[in-house]
């Protein structure tokens, strides 16, 4: 029997409530990757 | 730690499922944490077969076993196989078996998207392997001559290989970001009802702490293993200076993952320790909150130092200052760590059974590799040092016991949990002090070859190189035979052997230690009581 764990509904929305944000933060980082922590620091600073 | 773990085991007793849709379909931690763990080690022996060939190579000057191509390919997959194929799974492996039994959740929060990131892994594993053969057929095109940097120009130069291996990477990414999200979700919402974020146990600590390093920092080199896909496919440029871009960005994302890549593969091997030494000093954790501290201090400082690995592209001096000063302060919280793991031994009643022998080594290993990194965070210093072969001989002083010893240790202080047997501790021994010597043979003559000046990445060598290089080669053929044993071990403890009762070490602490040993298919379905000390 491929059994697991039933979590309570309501634990289940939580989980996957914050999953979402997680994954948000994940996007964010993909998006902003050059422009933000690389482009933004080497302008910022003249470094190459 | 001040948990008291009285804690009363009612778990579901009915078995796994039987066969291969077990594992093919399982949400289950503990099979899916040896699915890790078994899929590291199968890629440790890759990547320890390509480490052979290269020393065998380096036995002597001159060319013997490969071409120059070949070699330096074999030097790319070694590191990409390790540090993506063995360490990582390995420690994602420890996760998903520890970190439900050690916080009394019944599962991992998200169960199916944990079975999704495993099976993506073979998926990515097959990418990485191909990468390395495709250029041995018919129109397959050059090897992958980069190193595992992957460093334009050079990258937009090779074959398609390079494909294979930026889809690689983008699973592998895929597959580290789903387990991140899925181990900060069960430490969050997870926990046994009155089990504190600052009660959980270092290795927990340690995992949250990698998962977010993992969420922050992946995702930037999926972005520039992109815009390298862009650059080498759909008319970019990115990184191509003659279109205006710049190669040198490459590297600053590159390392914008690097870097913390180093901690995310040390902090969970610091996390098991914290486990082992109190249970065979007999002493309660020495300073459990300032380890939390010390460990988000490692990572905080860790994403912003990367710049350390490109000193010599030719940065403004202000630039190479800040990153020279914020990398030689995070040997502050490194060394709080050892200062507290070494005040847990301190006047302990302490005996090493194998994993404290590790645990010792790698208190003292890990700590010259530290070191090390120091000289090489000196500007001026490493401007002598970079791309030599004492960089080679740092970073695997820092990487071998600092994140495989300490993943060794663990393995060896929760198999009777895992098994249900002792291993064979006389064996095990063997195996430590076979492992551990020949380490030390292997890599301890690589810093003086590098000081005289021997580049790494280079199949041939000058001849005033030899002797050391020999040296080398020898110890490195005992490190790799080493391995057999490790397997050996590991193979006969699944097999049978002496009975482990629920806590296999009597002084061990911890939830895990409530439960039979092997744990029942499903473990905490009542959560545990915490008392409080």
């Amino acid at each position: 029997m491929m059994s697991r764990p039933e979590y309570p509904p309501e634990l289940r929305r939580k989980n996957v409530k914050l999953a979402l944000w997680v994954l948000v933060i994940v996007i964010l980082m993909f998006i902003t990757a050059v422009p933000f922590w690389v482009g933004l620091f080497e302008l910022a600073t003249g470094v190459r | 730690m001040t948990t008291a773990t009285h804690a009363h085991a009612d778990h579901e007793h009915h078995g796994p499922p039987s066969g291969l849709k077990r594992w093919l379909f399982s949400t289950n931690h503990k099979d899916i944490g040896t699915m890790y763990l078994v899929f590291a080690l199968i890629m440790l022996f890759l990547g320890g077969a390509s480490a052979m060939v290269i020393r065998a190579e380096l036995f002597m000057p001159g060319l013997q076993l490969v071409q120059p191509d070949l070699y330096n390919n074999l030097v790319t997959n070694h590191a990409l196989i390790m540090i993506f194929g063995a360490v990582m799974p390995a420690a994602a492996g420890l996760a998903n078996w520890m970190i439900p039994l050690m916080i009394g959740a019944p599962d991992m929060a998200l169960p199916r998207m944990n079975n999704l990131s495993f099976w993506i892994l073979p998926a990515a594993a097959l990418m990485l392997i191909l990468s390395f053969v495709v250029p041995f057929f018919p129109g397959g095109g050059t090897q992958i001559n980069t190193g595992w940097t992957l460093y334009p120009p050079l990258s937009l130069q090779v074959g398609m290989s390079m494909d294979f291996l930026i889809f690689a990477i983008h699973l592998l990414g895929v597959s580290s970001v789903l387990a991140s999200i899925n181990i900060i979700v069960t430490i969050f919402n997870m926990r046994a009802p009155g089990l504190r974020m600052m009660q959980l146990p270092i290795f927990v600590w340690a995992w949250l702490v990698t998962a977010f390093l993992l969420i922050l920092v992946v995702p930037v080199l999926a972005a520039g293993v992109t815009m390298l896909l862009f650059d080498r496919h759909f008319g970019t440029s990115f990184f191509i200076a003659a279109g205006g871009g710049d190669p040198v960005l490459f590297q600053h994302l590159f390392w914008f993952f690097g870097h913390p890549e180093v901690y995310i593969l040390i902090l969970p091997s610091l996390g098991v320790l914290a486990s082992i030494l109190p249970t065979f000093s007999r002493k309660p954790l020495f300073g459990h909150h300032s380890l939390v501290g010390a460990m988000i201090a490692i990572a905080a400082l860790g994403m912003i130092v990367w710049a350390h690995h490109q000193y010599t592209v030719g940065m403004s001096l202000a630039a190479v200052k800040y990153f020279m000063i914020m990398t030689i302060l995070i040997s502050i919280p490194v060394g709080l760590i050892i200062f507290n793991y070494m005040m847990t031994m301190w006047r302990g009643a302490m005996t090493f059974e194998t994993p404290m022998l590790f645990t010792v080594a790698i208190i003292l290993m890990f700590s010259f590799g530290g070191l090390t990194g120091v000289m090489l965070a000196v500007v001026p210093a490493d401007m002598q040092y970079h791309d030599s072969m004492f960089v080679v001989a740092h970073f695997h002083y820092v990487l071998l016991p600092g994140a495989v010893w300490g993943l060794f240790a663990g393995v060896f202080y929760w198999l009777p949990k895992w098994t249900g047997h002792m291993y064979d501790e006389k064996l095990a021994k063997t195996f430590f002090w076979l492992h551990v010597v020949s380490f030390n043979i292997t890599f301890f003559p690589q810093h003086f070859i590098g000081l005289a000046g021997m580049p790494r990445r280079i199949v041939d060598y000058n001849v005033m190189f030899t002797e050391f290089n020999m040296i080398s080669s020898v110890g490195a053929f005992f490190f790799g035979i080493s391995h057999l044993l490790f397997l050996y071990i590991i193979i006969k403890t699944v097999r049978g052997g002496e009975k482990a009762k629920a806590r296999a070490w009597e002084s061990a602490q911890g939830l895990e230690w409530e439960v039979e040993s092997p744990p029942p298919h499903h473990t905490w379905t009542t959560p545990p009581t915490i008392k409080t000390a």
